[in-house]
């Protein structure tokens, strides 16, 4: 058989049985699709979260205080701040070698007097370095200086919530002034909008100088949190354990389960909730599989329902001429071509599906090559297999018994 | 060549049995059949239901292999063939006619007629070409050549069938039951079909029930219980017009042993 005969006679075959070639095709797309779907969503979301984690920095220690252990000199009921880090503490950490910005952090509430308006924010008493390390970028105006810090000035910069919430969407406040309590604050910047990552959303905060917050704000020279940024981020579990010998030794306290502060790393926030969408991934993975299962016996039924009909053409074919390798190569043929197009149709369609979920969901769909080439790989086996294997089977048959064949 | 036989006969078969072993039981189908048919010959093999016509039939046409006995062809002898080397006698020597037609249903006409010709090396052109003068051959008109074969009627489908098996120009065209499904007239320009492409000089085997279609060949087969019984040339065969002096038929086809040995 020529091979221009076999591409001719393939496609002349599929064509003429327009609903069975279609159902197969269907079963191969829905096999296919749901993997591609799935692992998409799962892998899309999975990034989607671990990148919101990279946004809000994964080279960050954040030091906060806390209770020690249960019997510890500092211990207080659970939930209730405690008091131990201080400036000097701070400062005494920018000595570290690892550590590349530290931004030591007060915080209070407070009422804002607008000219129009009033609002109630959380006051962030900050440093000049605290921009960089939390990644802050302003709309207009400066962020606090360190003359400000300096000189306890009553200058604010606004968080975008904040900002548009006092003076509307499209004022430029910088320039304005803003009463809270006995402070007459001037706004100087307002900052970009920076959505919700991280753990405390800096759109609804007023950054004040950090000596300012300590002064008329919370009125105790202790931090409610010390950020620190490390140099390399290989290197981060190393950073904690200096980060914590230092502040021990500062505090005097030998035993590190009595520390009055503990460290967060955001490396290993990182991959606790790696682990957890993995598991998730892994979850529609299963279901995807079992999709894939589905698919799959939908092939092999609509293959092996057409053996008595195809036997019987096998049959005749035989009788007129054709050889054993002819009729094969007529089946794979058939069986390869029915798969590639279920194959493209499947990854077009989990393509589009996924993207559409992951959209409704708020991630990326992420496509893998992993998942293609196992979804495409199950269908074209069991599709080649349960297409060619029976019309081997009838190939070997004498003409006679094949056209017998009920 | 033994001067007994001037003319290799295209059918040459000895004491064929066939045994189907079904669920338990045996069925010894033939039972030593000979037979020994000329080039040219017109015959009508006759006999019971279940006396073993089809399965001599898919012997003689290569479809199907006998338990035991020697079979030749056209002087070769195929008993010994495998299965690739069956297929091209299938191929080139043989053209099959069904009584169920067995055509492809959902395949035009013309695709059906083609099948036979995708096995072989014949150029696109020719085959067209081929699959044309086939298809007149037997009296199709054109306009049905693009229909799907389930389309048409019994003698139509017969017709196209008929034309599927001359496409590779075979020398033997053999035909089991081909008026079977047939109404009588259309039974009946079948058999004129059949008269007319061996008028040409094609050697051809039917299989009928029907005293009146027999009777429009040139010599009668008659089988019970898997043997040969009767094997008689028609009295009035003045149509004859395969070579004088052709191998004796009527009688001596019955005796085998008669039959040149060194031919094969
Ligand atoms: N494939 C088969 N398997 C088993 N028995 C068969 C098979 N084909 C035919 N037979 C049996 O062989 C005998 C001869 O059958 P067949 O050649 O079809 O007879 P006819 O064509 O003369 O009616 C019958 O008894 C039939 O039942
Ligand atoms: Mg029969």
């Amino acid at each position: 058989m020529r091979f221009a005969d076999l591409i001719s006679e393939t496609l002349y075959s599929l064509t003429a049985n327009k609903v069975r070639s279609g159902l197969t095709v269907l079963g191969i797309v829905v096999g296919i699709a749901s993997v591609i779907a799935m692992v998409a969503i799962g892998q899309g979301s999975q990034a989607s979260i671990e990148q919101s984690i990279q946004a809000a920095g994964s080279n960050l220690l954040t030091v906060s205080p806390s209770a020690g252990g249960m019997s510890g000199p500092g211990a207080r009921a659970s939930g209730a701040s405690v008091e131990s880090l201080t400036r000097e503490d701070a400062e005494a950490l920018a000595g570290l070698s690892l550590i590349a910005g530290i931004a030591p952090a007060a915080q209070g509430q407070g009422q804002l007097v607008a000219p129009e308006t009033n609002a109630n924010a959380q006051f962030i008493g900050v440093t000049p370095a605290y921009a960089e390390v939390s990644g802050l970028t302003l709309t207009s105006g400066a962020f606090i200086s360190e003359r400000d810090d300096a000189a306890n000035a009553q200058v604010v910069v606004l968080g975008a919530t904040l900002a548009a919430d006092l003076f509307g969407e499209d004022t430029d406040p910088v320039g304005a002034r803003i009463r809270s309590g006995n402070m007459l604050l001037t706004v100087v910047g307002v900052l970009e909008e920076k959505g919700v990552s991280g753990f405390t959303s800096v759109d609804s905060a007023a950054l004040i100088p950090l000596s300012t917050c300590q002064r008329y704000v919370t009125g105790s020279e202790y931090l409610s949190a010390i950020t620190l940024t490390v140099s390399d981020e290989e290197q981060m579990d190393a950073a904690e354990t200096s980060v914590e010998g230092l502040l021990l030794e500062r505090h005097g306290i030998a035993d590190a389960d009595y520390a009055d502060f503990s460290i967060m790393n955001m490396s290993d926030l990182m991959e606790t909730v790696s682990t957890v969408t993995g598991t998730f991934t892994t979850l529609l993975a299963g279901i995807a599989g079992i999709s894939l299962l589905v698919g799959g016996i939908g092939i092999m039924n609509m293959m092996l329902t057409t053996v008595t009909e195809r036997t019987r053409e096998i049959g005749l074919r035989k009788a007129i001429g054709a050889d054993s390798s002819a009729i094969s190569a007529q089946f794979l043929a058939e069986s390869i071509t029915l798969t590639l197009i279920g194959g493209a149709l499947g990854i077009l369609a989990g393509w589009g599906i996924g993207a559409l979920a992951a959209n409704l969901l708020g991630a990326t769909a992420i496509i893998t090559l992993d998942s293609v080439l196992l979804a495409v790989g199950v269908c074209a086996f069991i599709g080649i297999v349960f297409g060619y294997y029976p019309a081997r089977r009838a190939a070997a048959l004498s003409p006679i018994e094949a056209l017998r064949y009920q | 060549m033994g001067s007994a036989a001037p003319v290799t006969p295209v059918i040459e078969a000895r004491d064929l049995t066939k045994v189907y072993d079904g669920a338990g039981a045996e069925t010894h189908a033939l039972r030593g059949v000979s037979l020994a048919i000329a080039p040219g010959e017109f015959t009508a093999i006759m006999g019971p239901s279940g006396s073993g016509k089809s399965t001599l039939m898919h012997i003689l046409g290569c479809l199907d292999i006998p338990t035991t006995g020697t079979y030749a062809l056209a002087g070769q002898d195929v008993s010994a063939l495998d299965d690739y080397e069956l297929a091209e006698v299938r191929r080139t020597t043989v053209g099959f006619v069904f009584q169920a037609f067995n055509l492809l249903p959902r395949s035009t006409v013309l695709r059906n007629v083609l099948m036979p010709m995708l096995y072989t090396r014949v150029a696109r052109d020719e085959r067209d070409e081929r699959a044309a003068a086939a298809l007149r051959a037997v009296g199709l008109e054109e306009k049905l050549w693009t229909h799907r074969s389930n389309e048409l009627s019994g003698g139509q489908m017969q017709r196209v069938a008929i034309a599927r098996s001359l496409v590779n120009d075979p020398s033997l065209v053999l035909a089991d039951e081909p008026t079977g499904n047939l109404d009588t007239a259309t039974g009946d320009s079948v058999m004129e079909l059949f008269g007319s492409l061996n008028a040409e000089g094609r050697t051809i085997v039917l299989i009928t029930h029907e005293p009146d279609i027999a009777a429009r060949t040139h010599r009668i087969v008659r089988l019970q219980d898997g043997f040969i019984v009767e094997d008689a040339a028609i009295a009035d065969a003045h149509v004859r017009q395969y070579g004088a002096g052709a191998i004796p038929v009527a009688d001596d086809a019955l005796h085998p042993a008669a039959a040149p040995d060194g031919d094969v």
